[in-house]
C-alpha cells in the first residue's frame, strides 16, 4: 500500500468504509501475512499493538532507570565506590546530576566519571559514612572537610 | 570511522577472559558474580541486546562446597520425555559423575532464561582440577577474587608450625591421647 499524502488521509472522517479501513491499514502496514491486508484480522491486530503501546510507554521508562542504574554500578565498581556511597556523596555535594548524565559520563567521559568518583570517596570519608573503611583516601582530592556542611 | 575511532571500538567492545577459582566456594552464592562477568555487567557500555560479556574460566570445581545438608537434599531433576522417564539424582551423586555440572546448573539455573542465555553460558568453560589447556590460559588478564576465603585444613600445616603454635600445656610423656 502506498500513503502519497497526508492530505488525502484528512478525508478519511466520516462514514466512507474505504477511508475508514484506509486509517487501519496505513496503521497496520508493517504487519506480516493476512494482518495487513484483511480488515477483519488487520483490525484485531490494530488493536493489540495499540494496547502494547501504551503499556510500553511506562515500561520504557522503568527500563531506562533499570539501564542507567546498571551503567553506573558498573562505572562505580571499575573505581572501586559503592554505588549507595556515590550517590549520597554526589547529593550531599550537591551535584545535581540525573542517572542519564551519570551514565553517560561513565561510558563516554571516563576520566570526569573516575573525578567524580575520587570526589564521592573522600566526601564519604569526610562524612564517616557506612561503608568507607574500606576505601584509601584520593590523593588528587584535596578537601580539607570544607565540603562538610 | 577514523583508523583511532576503530581501534577505540575494538578495545572498548574486547572480551576479557578472568579466571575463578571455585575451591571452597558455594556454587549458588558464585552464580551471581559469575553472570555479572558473562553478560558485561561490569561494564559502563552494557546493553541488554549488545553481545558485549567477557569469558569465564573455573577452575577446580570438583572442590565446591555445600551447606549444611545440602549434598544430600538437593535433587536434580531430568527427564527422558517417555512417561516413567523421571530421575531425581542427589547432589553428591551428580557431582561424583561430572564434577562441573553442579556449577555449570547453578550459573544457568541463575540466569533470566531468555534466547541470550544458552549464547552467554557458552562463554563460561569450568575445568574440575586445575589443569588448564594453554590456549585458554594464555588469554586470562583477570582473576576474579574469591567470595569466602578459603580455610586451612590441619592437614596443611607443616612439623614446624605445629611445633611453633602456642600451647597452653605440656602434655606428659606417658599421657595417652589416643590409642591408635
Amino acid at each position: 500500500m502506498v500513503f502519497t499524502t497526508a492530505i488525502m488521509m484528512v478525508r478519511s472522517r466520516g462514514p466512507d468504509e474505504f477511508w475508514r479501513k484506509r486509517k487501519i491499514f496505513k496503521i497496520a502496514a508493517h504487519f506480516s501475512g493476512r494482518r495487513r491486508n484483511c480488515y477483519s484480522i488487520a483490525i484485531k491486530a490494530v488493536h493489540r499493538a495499540l494496547q502494547f503501546a501504551t503499556i510500553g510507554r511506562t515500561v520504557r521508562k522503568t527500563d531506562m532507570i533499570d539501564l542507567w542504574n546498571t551503567r553506573i554500578k558498573a562505572g562505580c565498581e571499575e573505581h572501586g565506590v559503592e554505588i549507595n556511597n556515590f550517590k549520597d556523596s554526589l547529593s550531599r555535594c550537591d551535584i545535581q546530576l540525573n542517572k542519564k548524565v551519570l551514565a553517560d559520563l561513565a561510558i563516554w567521559e571516563p576520566n570526569s566519571f573516575k573525578a567524580l568518583s575520587d570526589l564521592a570517596k573522600s566526601v564519604a570519608i569526610d562524612y564517616n559514612l557506612p561503608g568507607t573503611e574500606k576505601y584509601d583516601k584520593p590523593s588528587n582530592v584535596i578537601t580539607r572537610g570544607l565540603l562538610k556542611k | 570511522m577514523s583508523q583511532l575511532g576503530r581501534v577505540k571500538q575494538w578495545n572498548t567492545f574486547a572480551r576479557c577472559w578472568h579466571l575463578f577459582d571455585a575451591a571452597w566456594q558455594n556454587p549458588l552464592e558464585c552464580s551471581p558474580t559469575i553472570e555479572k562477568y558473562l553478560k558485561g555487567l561490569n561494564k559502563p557500555i552494557y546493553h541488554p541486546l549488545v553481545d558485549c560479556g567477557d569469558h569465564v574460566v573455573v577452575i577446580n570445581s570438583k572442590q565446591i562446597a555445600f551447606p549444611g545438608e545440602e549434598w544430600r537434599r538437593r535433587a536434580y531433576f531430568h527427564h527422558t520425555g517417555y512417561s516413567g522417564g523421571a530421575t531425581w539424582t542427589p547432589a553428591w551423586e551428580l557431582h561424583d559423575r561430572d564434577p562441573t555440572m553442579i556449577f555449570r546448573k547453578a550459573v544457568y539455573h541463575h540466569m533470566k532464561g531468555n534466547l541470550f542465555r544458552r549464547v552467554v553460558m557458552e562463554r563460561l568453560h569450568i575445568f574440575s582440577d586445575s589443569n588448564v589447556p594453554e590456549e585458554v590460559m594464555e588469554n586470562i588478564t583477570n582473576q576474579i577474587p574469591p567470595l569466602r576465603s578459603i580455610p586451612k585444613t590441619l592437614s596443611s600445616y607443616s612439623k614446624e608450625e605445629i611445633e611453633k603454635y602456642p600451647k597452653i600445656i605440656d602434655y606428659p610423656e606417658d599421657f595417652i591421647l589416643s590409642k591408635n
